[in-house]
């Protein structure tokens, strides 16, 4: 009998290709060419100059705009990461496919795993070209030698960011709808994440937040990069983003896995 | 037997299409929340940066969000109209029915003024709660008028953007992608002179635009805005609002008529 059930239960990587090749057509089914070139190219542009134009009104010169267009060009990365990515659950659910999801005998890990590789691969390149504006348009100065260093943050700082959309997407399972929770954490970053300003002149407990989020580590990742820190710093602030990786992965297939289960015992979890 | 006057249907229509809205909203009112989330923190952002700079820069952070927040209600609001029929099914019955698109169109966007403005409110106790004072305002009651003003010439971009939306299934992305274009095009948080001065006219084109620098002339002493001062913000902002209202018309005319002719509405 168990043998036969083998039979039917498909490889890890084989779950894990046809989610990340299926998913932009499917749960990620709003994700189309249009909106991905617009998220990757004119997303970053129009927010970095939003912000630059409100530091020059505040005052602020060359370096505090380079600042701002630096920390913008990376929170970018949040619409695909996390809203995105967290509105898979809203999509299975309409498109009423939760209920075949849960009941399906695929290996979740690799099914996670390979709904995040496109939202990580379009984060890889909304940053990529957020930081050629910063440096092109507004002053931001990136060294040829930083550039592997630089590279090595914002591969973590995507992987971490998907990571955490897709533990909101876990909590979305239990919620009417993901809209408000994606809402909140796509803008929260700008706050809490030292993306305008440095963290330290915001008040203790909103600090505290922000170093909850993986953008937080990410940013201060890459700006450490950017401003050629050493190595040892830089595998300090490393370490952070893969430890916030991996706690958002972890945490999000708990709570899949916890959400399963109350789906399967109330039969209850795909109505919204 | 006497014919029925088409005006009394007309407004018929905008009432139970007014009365449809406030229900839906009544409903599930945590959709106010989205709209909201995004200005207060752009508030709080700019606030942050603004501190130190002078007395008035509250008002750009205050004005500036509450703008946003009703671009988020009256704006996205009355565009979506279309494509929240087109979900839900009943476009095609609706702009079949004797009653013109618009009239259905208007009642809804009636409530996204008021819910707006509600957002708005919120925004600014929001902001002023953690900014520990409200802002000085010399003209409270001609602000307060204006406000609502800009907020009737958001609403009249709205309705010409519902109008647009009929033929498209990408509202979605024009909404999303186009927001921050729409927040330095219009000068939500800052005046649009300290942008490029090749792209003023693009930004003349909004009734917004006129509006809030009208809005930071009354309110900010000293400011420094379009050279032409109060009064023409104020003529621009009227006339480029007619203007929309009277595009949207022939635009919701013409589409209506244009859909009924192809019978291809479910097309898109």
């Amino acid at each position: 009998m168990s043998s036969a059930l083998a039979a039917y239960r498909t490889s890890f990587w084989r779950t894990f290709w046809r989610n990340a090749l299926m998913a932009p057509r499917t749960s990620l089914g709003f994700m189309r060419v249009d909106f991905i070139l617009g998220t990757v190219f004119v997303v970053p542009l129009t927010q970095m100059v939003f912000f630059a134009f409100v530091v020059q009104l505040g005052g602020g010169g060359a370096s505090e705009i380079a600042y701002t267009a630096l920390g913008n060009a990376v929170a970018t990365v949040t619409y695909s990461s996390i809203f995105s990515v967290c509105q898979t659950t809203d999509s299975e659910k309409s498109q009423g496919t939760m209920e075949h999801l849960l009941v399906s005998p695929a290996n979740r890990l690799a099914l996670y795993f390979g709904r995040g590789l496109i939202p990580i691969l379009i984060s890889l390149a909304t940053v990529a070209v957020g930081l050629v504006y910063a440096s092109v348009l507004f002053g931001v100065s990136i060294a040829a030698a930083s550039i592997p260093e630089l590279a090595v943050s914002v591969v973590l700082t995507a992987f971490a960011m998907v990571g955490f959309g897709l533990l909101l997407g876990g909590v979305a399972l239990y919620l009417r709808t993901s809209i408000i929770l994606g809402n909140i954490f796509l803008f929260a970053g700008l706050l809490l994440s030292g993306v305008n300003f440095p963290l330290s002149q915001l008040p203790l407990p909103l600090q505290w937040a922000g170093d909850a989020f993986p953008l937080t580590w990410g940013l201060a990742a890459i700006r450490a990069a950017v401003s050629g820190e050493p190595l040892s710093s830089l595998l300090v602030l490393w370490g952070a983003v893969a430890l916030s990786a991996i706690l958002a992965f972890s945490a999000a297939i708990g709570l899949w896995t916890v959400f399963e289960r109350r789906a399967l015992a109330t039969g209850s979890i795909a109505r919204f | 037997m006497e014919p029925v006057r088409s005006e009394f249907s007309r407004g018929r229509s905008t009432l139970a299409s007014l009365r449809i809205a406030i229900l839906q909203f009544l409903a599930d009112p945590q959709w106010l929340i989205p709209s909201m989330i995004a200005p207060v923190v752009f508030a709080l952002v700019s606030y942050e940066l603004f501190r130190g700079s002078g007395p008035y820069f509250l008002t750009y952070a205050i004005l500036g969000a509450g703008m946003m927040s009703m671009w988020g209600q009256t704006l996205y609001g009355s565009g979506w109209a279309t494509s929240q029929d087109r979900e839900f099914g009943t476009l095609e019955p609706t702009i079949q029915s004797p009653t013109p698109y618009l009239y259905v169109i208007l009642g809804r966007v009636l409530w996204n003024v008021l819910s707006g403005l509600f957002g708005g409110l919120i925004v600014y106790v929001v902001i002023v709660a953690a900014s520990g004072g409200p802002p000085a305002l010399p003209d409270p009651l001609g602000f307060a008028l204006l406000f609502v003003f800009v907020m009737l010439s958001l609403a009249s971009v709205g309705v010409v953007f519902a109008a647009f939306y009929v033929y498209t299934r990408y509202a979605g992305f024009i909404q999303n992608i186009g927001e921050f274009a729409f927040y330095v095009g219009t000068g939500c948080m800052f005046p649009v002179v300290l942008l490029p001065f090749w792209t003023n006219p693009i930004s003349l084109v909004f009734p917004p635009t006129w509006g809030l620098d009208a809005l930071r002339y009354l309110a900010i002493p000293g400011y420094r805005g379009f050279g032409w001062g109060f009064w023409l913000d104020l003529l621009g902002a009227l006339g480029t609002t007619l203007a929309y209202l009277a595009i949207a018309g022939s635009i919701f005319h013409r589409v209506e008529r244009h859909v009924l002719e192809e019978g291809n509405l479910s097309q898109y």
